[in-house]
C-alpha cells in the first residue's frame, strides 16, 4: 500500500505533506487520563484485597470480596484496557474515534462506576449498586460506540478481529452486571455461584483475555521486530477464546457441564496457543528481551497456574470448600495474568503517549542531549522493581487464595497496592523530568 | 515521478543533504536513527523538490504518524525554500535485512 501524498505549495511556509500526529488517535489527555486514574485503581484493589482478605478467603460472595473484586476488575483493569483501547484502536485501523467528547465522557463514568458499584456492595444501600450498574451500562455502551468507529474498517487482522469480539464481550459482562445489580433487589432469581461465576468469566476471559490476547498479536512482534511470515497461533488465539466464551458462560450459567466443558476445552486451547504465540515472538525476535519480557513471562506464568486452578476445580472430586478455593485462586491468577500485562505494558504505551505530547511542546532531546526516546520517559531501576513487587504481591494474593490464608493474601493485596504506587509514580515523573532536560538541554 | 537517472550535481547534493538531516530522525522507540534502520527507500531530487519513500517497522505501529512528520520536518529544516515530500509506502514491507551493520550491533541483533 502506498500513501500518496499531497505536494506542499511553493509558497512558504508550507505545511506538512505526511499525516499530522493526531490526525487518527485522540488527544494524549484522553488515554493518560484512564491510565492514571488505572494506577490509582491498582492501589486501591490491593488495598481492597488486604481489607476483605478474611471475606475473600472464607465467602468469596460476600458484600465485602464482592466490592474488592469489582474494584480490581472496574477501577484497575477495564479502566486501563478501555484508555489502551482508545489509544491502539485507532492507530491500528488508522480511522479515528467517533468523538474525542464521547471518550471523555466515557473515563467519568468509568470513574463514576467504578466508585459506585464497589461502595454499594460494601456498604450499601442497594440503590448505590444498581446506580453503579445503570451508569456502568451506560458508559460501556458509549465507549462501544465511540470504538465502533475505528473498529468497523474492514481487515486490519488478527487484533482489530479480535477487539471487535472483545467489546462484544464487555458489553455482554455489563448485561450480566445490571441484570445482577437489579436482582439484589428484585429477586427474580437465585444469585448462585456458578451464575456469578458465568458474568467473572465472560469479564475476565471474554473482555480482557480476548482483548489482550488480540492486542498481543500486534504489539509483541512489532516491540521484538520478530517477523513471523506464516504466524497462525495467534488466529488460532482468537478465534478459539472468541469462540469458547459463550459455551463456557453459557455452561456456567445453566449449570450445563456438556455445554461448559467445550467452551471450556476451546478457551484453554485457545490460551495454549496465546503461549505458543508468544514463545515464537521470542524466537523469532530481533531485539534482546527487555524489561517488559519480565512482566510478560511473569504474566504468562500466572495464566499457566489459572488455567490449572480452573481445571482441577472442573476435574477433581474434592468437597464443596475445596472447589470453591480452587475457582477463588483461578479467579486470582487470571487478575493476576491481567494485571501484570497491564502494568508491564504501560511501561510502553505511557511513554510512548508522553513523547508525543513533549514532541508537540517543543521537547525533542534527552537527558544525555540526544534526541528524545521513549525509554528517557521512565526510571528503569524503579520499574524493574515494580515488576519484582507485583509479581511477589500477585503470587502472595493467589497463594493466599488457594491456601484460604486470610494472612497471605493480605500481605499480597497490600503488596499489589504498593505496586501501583511505584508504577504509577514512575510513569508520572518519568516525563516531567524530561521537561526539565528538555529545558536544560534547550538553555545550555 | 522525478527521475533519479537526471540527478545533477545541485539535485545529489540535496540529495545528500537530505540523507543526512534523515540521519538525525531517530525512531524513538529503538533509539537509532531512519536510515540506519533501513525505513528510508529512496530520495530523489530534481529542480527544487525533494521526494522521500520511507517505511515503517510494521503498519499501524505507535510512531506511524510521528516519524514521517518528523523526517519531513528535519529535511525541510536542512533544505530551506525547498519543497518536501514524505511518501510512506509499505511495499516492500519493511523486513530486520535491512537494518544497517550499526544498526545490527546497537540492537544485538543476530543475522539469521
Amino acid at each position: 500500500m502506498v500513501v500518496q501524498t499531497q505536494p506542499a505549495p511553493r509558497t512558504a511556509p508550507a505545511p506538512p505533506s505526511v499525516p499530522v500526529p493526531g490526525e487518527s488517535v485522540p488527544p494524549p489527555s484522553v488515554p493518560l487520563s484512564f491510565l492514571a486514574a488505572a494506577g490509582l485503581g491498582l492501589s486501591l484493589f490491593g488495598l481492597a484485597v488486604w481489607f476483605a482478605a478474611d471475606r475473600i478467603v472464607t465467602s468469596p460472595a460476600h458484600p465485602g470480596a464482592l466490592a474488592a473484586v469489582h474494584v480490581g476488575m472496574l477501577a484497575f483493569l477495564t479502566t486501563a484496557v478501555l484508555g489502551a483501547a482508545h489509544q491502539f484502536t485507532p492507530v491500528v485501523a488508522r480511522r479515528p474515534l467517533r468523538s474525542v467528547t464521547v471518550a471523555r465522557v466515557t473515563f467519568v463514568g468509568m470513574v463514576a462506576t467504578a466508585w459506585l458499584l464497589p461502595s454499594g456492595f460494601a456498604h450499601g444501600p442497594e440503590s448505590l449498586v444498581a446506580a453503579g450498574g445503570v451508569t456502568g451500562a451506560v458508559t460501556v455502551l458509549l465507549a462501544a460506540w465511540n470504538l465502533s468507529g475505528p473498529l468497523s474498517v474492514r481487515g486490519r487482522g488478527v487484533p482489530l478481529a479480535g477487539l471487535r469480539l472483545s467489546v462484544t464481550y464487555l458489553v455482554a459482562t455489563v448485561a450480566f452486571g445490571v441484570v445482577y445489580a437489579f436482582d439484589r433487589q428484585a429477586a427474580w432469581f437465585p444469585l448462585l455461584p456458578h451464575r456469578v461465576l458465568a458474568h467473572a468469566h465472560v469479564g475476565l476471559l471474554g473482555w480482557l483475555g480476548l482483548t489482550y490476547v488480540a492486542v498481543a498479536e500486534k504489539l509483541w512482534p512489532m516491540f521484538l521486530l520478530a517477523h513471523r511470515p506464516r504466524a497462525r497461533e495467534g488466529a488460532w488465539a482468537v478465534g478459539l477464546v472468541g469462540a469458547g466464551v459463550p459455551l463456557l458462560a453459557a455452561g456456567l450459567l445453566f449449570a450445563a457441564p456438556a455445554v461448559a466443558w467445550p467452551g471450556g476445552l476451546a478457551v484453554g486451547a485457545g490460551l495454549v496457543c496465546h503461549l505458543v504465540s508468544l514463545v515464537q515472538v521470542v524466537r523469532h525476535r530481533r531485539r534482546p528481551l527487555e524489561l517488559l519480557h519480565g512482566f510478560l513471562f511473569a504474566s504468562a506464568a500466572f495464566l499457566v497456574v489459572a488455567v490449572a486452578f480452573g481445571a482441577a476445580a472442573a476435574l477433581l472430586p474434592v468437597d464443596t470448600p475445596t472447589r470453591t478455593r480452587l475457582v477463588t485462586a483461578e479467579v486470582a491468577a487470571l487478575a493476576a495474568w491481567l494485571g501484570l500485562a497491564v502494568i508491564g505494558h504501560a511501561h510502553k504505551i505511557v511513554p510512548f503517549i508522553a513523547y508525543k505530547a513533549l514532541r508537540a511542546r517543543g521537547v525533542t532531546t534527552g537527558r544525555s542531549g540526544r534526541p528524545l526516546l521513549f525509554a528517557d520517559l521512565l526510571h528503569r531501576p524503579t520499574a524493574r522493581l515494580t515488576l519484582a513487587v507485583a509479581a511477589a504481591g500477585y503470587l502472595l494474593a493467589v497463594a493466599g487464595a488457594a491456601a484460604a490464608s486470610r494472612d497471605v493474601l493480605a500481605v499480597g493485596g497490600a503488596t499489589v497496592a504498593a505496586a501501583g504506587v511505584l508504577v504509577t509514580a514512575n510513569l508520572a515523573i518519568g516525563p516531567r523530568r524530561a521537561v526539565r532536560a528538555g529545558g536544560a538541554a534547550t538553555s545550555s | 515521478m522525478i527521475d533519479p537517472s537526471t540527478a545533477d550535481p545541485q539535485a545529489e547534493s540535496r540529495r545528500e543533504a537530505a540523507l543526512a538531516a534523515l540521519g538525525d530522525v531517530w525512531d524513538p522507540e529503538l533509539g537509532l536513527d531512519v536510515v540506519s534502520l533501513g525505513l528510508v527507500y529512496d530520495v530523489r531530487a530534481e529542480d527544487d523538490r525533494v521526494e522521500i519513500d520511507m517505511t515503517l517497522t510494521t503498519p499501524g505501529c505507535p510512531v506511524s504518524e510521528q516519524l514521517p512528520s518528523e523526517a519531513e520536518s528535519a529535511v525541510r529544516a536542512a533544505l530551506p525554500g525547498v519543497e518536501v515530500t514524505v511518501n510512506v509506502v509499505w511495499d516492500p514491507p519493511w523486513t530486520p535485512e535491512r537494518l544497517s551493520p550499526l544498526a545490527l550491533e546497537r540492537l544485538g541483533f543476530r543475522r539469521r
